[in-house]
Parts: C-alpha cells; structure tokens; sequence
C-alpha cells in the first residue's frame, strides 16, 4: 500500500544533538498528487506481509491513481513506436497488454501482490490464484504512435464462481471512448490447476475494493461479450500449423503470455481480411495454459458477415452509419492432442 | 529565499528581536532548555510542513550559502548592540542568540540535505513534464532524454526486463530525439529531404552491453545522440540509467545508412540531407572499448545449434512492411541452448544486418557457442556464442555475436511482496 513517506521527528524534547546525529528524513515531495495513495485506510487483510517494501520510483512517478472513492483505478499511456503495426495504428496485442497493465497496477496499488498474481492473503494461504476465463475487447478507433490513453479499470462480481474485471479506454486529449473490455476470471488452485470454487469470505476480501452497485463496460443487454462461442470442429476453412511459443511470450510465471493467444488466433486469418479490414472486436474463452515446450494449431472459419446499420452508440459523428462487416470463429488446440486451448469470435470492419 | 523567510519568523522585525535578546528572559531569547525545544520544535515544522519552502530552498541551494552567510551578518547587525557585548560561543553552548543561529542552522543544513538526497534531484520541476514520457533535448546539448517505466508485460521469463524490451526502448527513443528536434518528415525516421527522396535509414550494426537488467518498477533514464559515422553513414549512441540510483544499465552504438525505400539500394548522403542533421551531430562515445572484431560467418559444420522454421508473426511488420530489427533478437536467441538461458544472462550483444526479411520469408537461426573463453569476466563461467540468421536458400540476414554471464543471485524480497 502506497504511503506518503512520513518525516521522522528527531527528538522532540530535551536538548538539541549535535547536528551530525540528527536523523532529517525528507518528507514526501509536496506536489505527488494526494490522489496516488488510496483514500481510504488500508484493508485489515492488506497487512504488511503484502506491502511493497518500498516505494519505488515508478510507483511515485506512476500515473496511475485511485480514484476518489477508490473503486476504479486510471492511468495514461503514451503509444510507443514499436507498438504500432503496418498501418500506423496501434495493434490489438499493444492495447492487449496495455489492459493487462494496468491491471496489474490497480492490484497492486490496493496491496495485492506484485507477482503477477494479485492475490489476496487468504488465498495465498489456500494456494488459490485468478485465472482468466473469458477476454472480450472493442475497439471503435485505434490510437497512433504518440497518443495518450487513459485507461480506467475496476473489479465487480461477476456470479458465484467468479470476478469480472472492466476498462474503458479513451483518448486524453478528445475524451473520446476509443474502446472498452471486460474479462472473467476464476479461481485456480496452484499445486493441482483445478478450478475451484471459493467461500464467500475470500471472494469478500477481494471485492472489498470493487464498487458494489452494478457497473459494466458494456451495459448494452445483447452485448457481444456474453455471446457464447462455439467450437469449431477440425479442419476449419483456414489454419494454421504448428505455431510454437518463443521465449519471449513467457511471462514471468513461465506460462504462454494471454496477449500471444491473440496473435496466434490472426495467424489463420487470410491476409486480405487483415489488409482491408480493421479488427473491431475479439472475444476469447481460455480454456487450457500453454508452456513453452506446446505446438499449436490454429483454425479459422467464417461466421457471418454483411452489412450492419450501426446505430447512434455505434459511430463517432452520432449519425447511424452503414457498416461491411465479417465475423469469424477461431480455434486454438495442441497439435498432438488436439485438446482445446481457447475458442474464440473476431468481428472485423472494411476499412479499405 | 524560503530561508529569508524562515528567518523571519523568528526576527519578526529587527527591533523587537534585539529587544527580545537584551532583555534575555522572552520566549526568543530564553536560555532554558524548554525555551529551546520550543524553538526547536517550531524550527522543525517550519521544514517540514514547509517543504514548500524547503522545496524552494532545494531549487535555490547555491545561493543558500550565499544568503547564509549574508544572514548572519544581518543577524549580527540586527543585534550589533548585543554582540558587542556577549563573546560570539559555540552554538552548543547555547546563549540566546546562537541558539537561534543554531536554529538558522539547521533549517539550512535540512535544506540541503534534502537537496542532495537522492529522490530529491534538482531537475525535480520538470518530472511532471516527462513523467509523460515524451521526453526532452537536455538543455544547452544535443542529446535527448526520455524515461520509461518497467512494465509487467515487459519482463521475460527471468523475471527482469527483456533484451527486447530494453532494445525497443532505444528505438523509441531515436524516434522521439528526431521528432522533437524537428526532423520527422514523414515516414518513421526520416527527415524532411530524405522523404523528399525516397529515403529512409536502415541500421547495419548495433552493439549493446547491459550491465544489469532492471526489473518490474523501475524507471530507466536514456539518453541519446547521434554523430557522422564515415561519409555515408550516421551513428547513433545511447546511455541507459536507473532514473533513481544513476547506475548504468546499458550502452550501445549503432550505424546507419540510406536507402531508397523503392529500388532498396543503398544511398549516400544527399547535401540537403546533410544540412538537416549535421547540426545535431555530437562527438562522444557511449561505448569507448568497442568491440570490433569481425564476425565470422556460422556454417552448418561449424554451427552447434539450430532453429528451423522461424516466420514472421502478424505483429512483426513494422510500417515499412518489414521485420522490426528488434525482432531478430528474439530469433537469434530461438537458437541458443537452454543451459545458457538458464543460467547466464546477455550482457553483450553485436548484430550486423545484412538483408532485410518481410513477412513471407522463412528463417533459420544457428548458434555455434565458443569454448568457455574469457570474453566476459569471470572466465571459465563466461559464455561467447556466435549466430547467424539465414533464410532456406542461405541467404544471409543477421551474423552476431552475444557474451553472457552468470545470472547474478535475485534478492529474495525483491519479486513478490
């Protein structure tokens, strides 16, 4: 938990040291925004065992806050050069990991681990960590090399079993909602990689950060990220053999990175489809992990595809528009087994 | 300034201090050792809820000195009349009016101890400016500056940032040093005469040496320039730092030339072209014991290792319809026997490119690791491989050479909370 740093007062009574044993700690720099440190006193579960031993200097200068009531958490991102793809925009994979940041953040300013695996000290103790379970994003226009983003993310219970994590992501300088995602995530257990479902207690401790009334990224009721997908059976109209993890979509708990799914899902895609068109959704359910050592299969099939009058919520000039638009189904297995890695639904606009 | 004010506090006016100490029994001039804790108390919250003006202070430190100095001559004259008479002692001994030069004192030393604390940089005002990250021409050179902040998904499989990560960093930064200097023409890179051209600059040889990998959190400063490279061609350095302890993480150099983005031949240096960036050019060497030893060609009799089958990802292209040259590292690394990964980490890597690849190709990677030499200290644990990046027909790509050394041990509290 973020705490300002509090100046030790040498000795207050009694007469004065000499000067060279006076312990003068410097107070915390008066401009770091108040706002960085939650307003609100620590959980009594976040105890020292899960505090950051010191602040570092990236969670000083992080531009990342609470907000004021403490329920969602915001920080700006610059697009950075290498993030961006052959037209000049910022890819999917980019604002993929982008999401998963400042996620990562948010879990971290409230006093969760800095492991990558947000836990609380309960389930640390029940060797329980968050998996995802499904990813959906939109995008309504993609970013170019130098924007800034503000990406907003909270937490919220999802049903039972399960959280559910949002974002909006809008553009600093217009305001503008440039996409919005929302994810689920379940419990796992560690040792055996079973889901597990989790006492009312646990879950308690986590959502004690999360706002209670209902908030959703996509409150619309025939959003697309509550549609289910279906598998899609061998061989697919297109595919794509044999993709193999590279060390460098590892993340730090040795597992395949969930942002590479996404990239090995286009990988089946026929180029002409990612040359004129612009993806505007993609849903993924994450059914199994994926190590280094896994080869990977890749389908892809058709759904549907037409024209679609989008309405005012839709465009950006507030006029209904026309819009071409395809939508695939896709499929990821190990290629020895053929047992399921994630399905998935892209939805995608003509550009050109 | 502050410490003109600070000292006001307790000269309220000239007059009544004066008065305060001849008399020598008023809260000012008390002598008692409750008198002065109430100063010193006051002194300490005048500090520190005044960190504004200790701020102030910080910014201001040359001149502390030159005002604490001149306050206590205006100390001395304010109480001419008392001095005179009381023989000036040391301030530990505590007669009235040292005990609140005492005071003075400490105000200042707390100031500049604040100064020179390491969290407390003088180039405090403008952080919130490249907190932003845009980054910013150093005043009065030619070299920019930007810091970047250690994301999650940039650390690799060790639980430090990546070769990649730290290498896109050096890209980013190039990019930016030009933009901000005014020399984006359109087209990454390029400058107004060369896109007039057809022109764009390609990279033929990079030499990078980390020193320490930094780790989620952290904030690394770099910092970098560009100079004439031969007749024909630019180099350009770069000097990465931890933004908070100084350390240096990395430093490397590269060499690039013009190519015309349509016939992809080689170019000189067009005058006009010239003109725009000669004014940026900086004598200095970010690497002052290169190593340039030529780079033996790996074949497959001499090559230990080998990757097949190595394709473009959809993510790979960058703008211009090729392969980022950050992403042969990754292949060059594809090749490289685990026990290495494992246990050593890079810490130098030269890479000469020789062709381009776009997103059809098909690569190879090979790995020939040299007898346990004493390329990087200490010898018998230092490793020294060299590669090659080749596609089916064996059309060369990327040679390079990369030195490890043994992973340095990990603090145990350093990862998870």
């Amino acid at each position: 938990m973020l705490s300002p740093a509090t100046p030790t007062r040498s000795a207050a009574v009694g007469s004065l040291p000499p000067l060279a044993s006076r312990r003068w700690r410097s107070p915390a720099p008066p401009f770091l925004p108040r706002a960085m440190c939650p307003p609100q006193p620590p959980p009594a579960w976040s105890t020292a065992a899960s505090k950051p031993t010191k602040s570092t200097t990236a969670e000083r200068l992080r531009l990342g806050r609470l907000a004021a009531d403490g329920l969602s958490y915001s920080e700006n991102f610059i697009v950075r050069c290498y993030e961006v793809g052959t037209n000049k925009t910022a890819t999917i994979d980019a604002i993929a990991n982008l999401l998963q940041e400042v996620a990562c953040n948010h879990a971290q300013s409230v006093g969760l681990t800095r492991d990558g695996f947000s836990t609380t000290t309960t389930m640390r103790k029940l060797g329980l960590i968050w998996v995802t379970s499904r990813m959906h994003i939109e995008v309504n226009r993609y970013p170019a090399w130098g924007d800034v983003l503000e990406i907003e993310t909270w937490g919220q219970q999802e049903d039972r079993i399960g959280t559910r994590r949002d974002w909006i992501v809008k553009d600093c300088s217009s305001g503008a909602i440039i996409g919005r995602a929302t994810s689920k995530w379940v419990m796992m257990n560690q040792e055996t990689r079973k889901l597990q479902r989790v006492s009312d207690e646990v879950r308690e401790e986590f959502l004690t950060f999360c706002p209670r009334a209902l908030r959703l990224a996509f409150p619309e009721e025939d959003s697309a990220s509550l549609k289910k997908i279906p598998k899609l059976e061998d061989p697919g109209q297109y595919s794509r053999h044999g993709l193999v993890p590279r060390r460098t979509d590892l993340d730090m708990n040795q597992h395949v990175n969930h942002v590479t799914y996404i990239g090995w899902v286009l990988e089946s895609l026929p180029q002409r489809i990612i040359d004129t068109h612009e993806l505007q959704a993609i849903t993924l359910d994450y059914r199994r992990e994926c190590q280094h050592s896994d080869v990977v299969d890749s389908l892809t099939s058709l759904e549907s595809e037409g024209m679609e009058i989008k309405g005012i919520n839709g465009s950006s000039n507030g006029n209904p528009s026309q819009e071409d638009y395809c939508q695939f189904l896709h499929f990821l297995k190990l290629s020895g087994s053929g047992l399921e890695i994630s399905r998935s639904r892209t939805r995608w606009r003509l550009v050109k | 300034m502050a410490a003109a004010a600070a000292a006001a506090a307790f000269f309220p006016t000239p007059s009544s201090s004066s008065s305060a100490s001849a008399k020598g029994s008023t809260p000012l001039g008390g002598g008692g050792p409750d008198k002065l804790d109430t100063r010193g108390i006051k002194s300490k919250s005048m500090s520190s809820s005044g960190a504004m003006q200790v701020k102030a202070n910080a910014q201001a430190a040359p001149k502390i000195n030159g005002t604490r100095a001149g306050l206590k001559t205006d100390v001395s004259k304010t109480e001419d009349d008392v001095l005179s008479s009381t023989p000036r002692t040391f301030y530990n001994q505590l007669p009235d009016w040292s005990v609140l030069l005492a005071a003075i004192t400490t105000i200042f030393l707390a100031a500049e101890k604040q100064w020179t604390l390491l969290d407390w940089k003088p180039k405090r005002p403008d952080m919130l400016v490249d907190a932003f990250d845009f980054g910013r021409i150093v005043q009065d050179s030619l070299v920019f500056r930007q810091n970047f902040s250690i994301r999650s998904y940039e650390i690799g499989a060790d639980r430090t940032a990546s070769i990649e990560t730290l290498m896109n960093h050096l890209q980013e930064t190039a990019l930016n040093h030009v933009k901000t200097a005014g020399l984006l023409g359109d087209g990454f890179g390029s400058t107004p005469e060369m896109s007039r051209r057809n022109l764009i600059w390609v990279v033929t040889k990079m030499q990078v040496l980390v020193e320490r990998y930094p780790s989620w959190g952290d904030v690394v400063e770099v910092d970098t320039w560009v100079s004439a490279s031969g007749k024909n061609g630019m180099r350009r350095d770069w000097h990465v730092h931890d933004s908070q302890t100084g350390q240096t993480i990395t430093r490397a150099t590269s060499v690039w030339v013009m190519m015309n983005k349509h016939t992809r031949r080689l170019s000189k240096i067009p005058e006009e072209a010239r003109a725009e960036i000669e004014p940026h050019f900086i004598e200095r060497s970010a690497i002052l014991d290169e190593d340039s030893r030529k780079l033996p060609k790996l074949e497959d009799e001499t090559a230990d290792f080998v990757r097949e089958g190595l394709k473009p990802r959809w993510g790979d292209l960058d703008v211009n319809q090729h392969v980022n040259n950050v992403k042969y590292i990754g292949w060059v690394l594809e090749s490289v026997p685990m026990p290495i990964l494992e246990d050593h980490e890079l810490c130098e890597l030269t890479l000469e490119y020789r062709r381009e690849c776009g997103r059809d190709s098909v690569l190879q990677s090979l790995t020939g690791v040299n007898a346990r030499c004493a390329a990087a200290a200490p010898p018998e644990t230092g490793v020294e491989c060299h590669h090659l990046l080749r596609l089916a027909d064996g059309a060369e790509i990327v040679r390079g050479r990369t030195a490890w050394r043994p992973k340095p041990p990990r603090s145990p509290g350093e990862i998870a909370a």
